[in-house]
């Protein structure tokens, strides 16, 4: 597969099958990813990792505080709530990354554009070998409890998880809107 | 040819050459570099060419360049979706990066100070909502024989902690 056709290939993957994921692999495509983006310094970014089924369920649980906490929560049946908890469980490893926010919006920036960058490598690098994944960044998750338990520090920035395992099937992709729709040419300053 | 193949190249500091880059050449490339994962296939960007020899104020602000992308993004009011957002486009960005090397263009991906400026933004005619995530440099590379790369031989250094 050429990188036109990987780029066009990859799908998010929100069903994956229970084949075990290495972490030696993990940490090898991170590596792989971060030397694709020489800007990114390792002090930019730091990850923190799920891959055993207790950890994955130490994840789920600060995942879901949000809802279990509240009131509404309480109204949930214990059933649907497991239902919940098992969706992301059974998912082999989890990647949360965070990007160092520096000392002003500037640096922020560019470490989170950085990182970004080098996920987006990260998930086609898995892609090649067989790897789904699905980057999550929904809000429910992203409350006190899930910063605390995850161990975010004061000066880092949530940039999100990417849940991945190996799949049977990707599903069909969504047609994307053509570039020249989403294109101007700047003819210059008329005034 | 596998994607890790790219890194030694993506570390050499660019050069461009002179010449223009061709529009049609950008296009075919962005049109796959939409295929960036983007969290409710929102699409949340748009492109601004800008020629190299007619750039304007970016003749004072960037570095001399054949040729300007700005990557123009929509900024939600929702300050979680507007980071969801400028996440998409810089995979966006990313995939355009890797396709534009492997066809010997050089992409330098900058972000500066300036872009955050309202006057500034309103010479390339952005609307209120809308906020400028990234301006690349495109040009041809050109072939420096002198440069040898000492940090793509490095190991990264990782930070990984368990949970
Ligand atoms: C920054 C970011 C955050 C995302 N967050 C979520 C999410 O929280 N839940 C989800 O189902 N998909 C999420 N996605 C994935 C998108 O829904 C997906 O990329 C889009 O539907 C296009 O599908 P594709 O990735 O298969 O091309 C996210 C993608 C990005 C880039």
């Amino acid at each position: 597969m050429n990188l036109s056709e990987l780029i066009m290939a990859r799908r998010s993957i929100r069903k994956c099958n229970a084949l075990p994921v290495e972490q030696e692999l993990v940490i090898e495509l991170l590596r792989d990813a971060a030397r694709l983006q020489p800007a990114l310094d390792a002090g930019a970014w730091r990850v923190v990792y799920a891959g055993t089924p207790e950890s994955s369920k130490q994840l789920v649980d600060y995942m879901l505080a949000q809802i279990t906490q509240s009131k509404l929560g309480k109204l949930i049946p214990g059933k649907l709530l497991d239902v919940m908890k098992r969706r992301f469980t059974e998912i082999p490893a989890h990647v949360i990354v965070l990007s160092a926010q520096g000392t002003d919006r500037l640096t922020s920036d560019r470490n989170f554009a950085a990182v970004c960058g080098m996920m987006q490598s990260f998930q086609l690098l898995g892609w090649e070998r067989g790897l789904g994944m699905i980057w999550d960044t929904e809000s429910i998750i992203q409350n006190e409890s899930f910063f605390k338990g995850i161990g975010i520090r004061e000066d880092e920035r949530f940039v999100g998880i990417l849940h991945l395992g190996y799949f049977d099937k990707a599903p069909r992709g969504r047609k994307r809107t053509p570039a020249e729709r989403k294109w101007t040419i700047w003819e210059g300053s008329t005034i | 040819m596998k994607l890790s193949d790219l890194a030694e190249g993506l570390n050499k500091p660019i050069h461009f050459e002179e010449r223009p880059v061709s529009k049609e050449l950008m296009l075919e490339l962005l049109n796959i570099a939409v295929w960036a994962p983007n969290d409710g296939l929102r699409e949340p960007w748009r492109f601004i060419y800008v020629d190299g020899q007619n750039s304007g104020i970016l003749n004072r602000l960037q570095e001399p360049a054949p040729a300007y992308l700005l990557i123009v993004m929509q900024a939600e009011h929702d300050s979680h979706k507007q980071e969801e957002d400028f996440a998409a486009v810089s995979c966006l960005i990313q995939n355009f990066r890797l396709l534009a090397h492997e066809r010997s263009l050089g992409v330098r991906w900058t972000l500066n100070e300036w872009t955050y400026d309202r006057k500034h933004a309103e010479a390339f005619m952005l609307q209120d909502d809308e906020r400028i995530a990234a301006v690349l440099e495109v040009g041809h590379i050109a072939v420096h024989a002198d440069v040898t790369s000492e940090k793509a031989l490095q190991e990264p250094q990782l930070r990984f902690e368990l949970l």
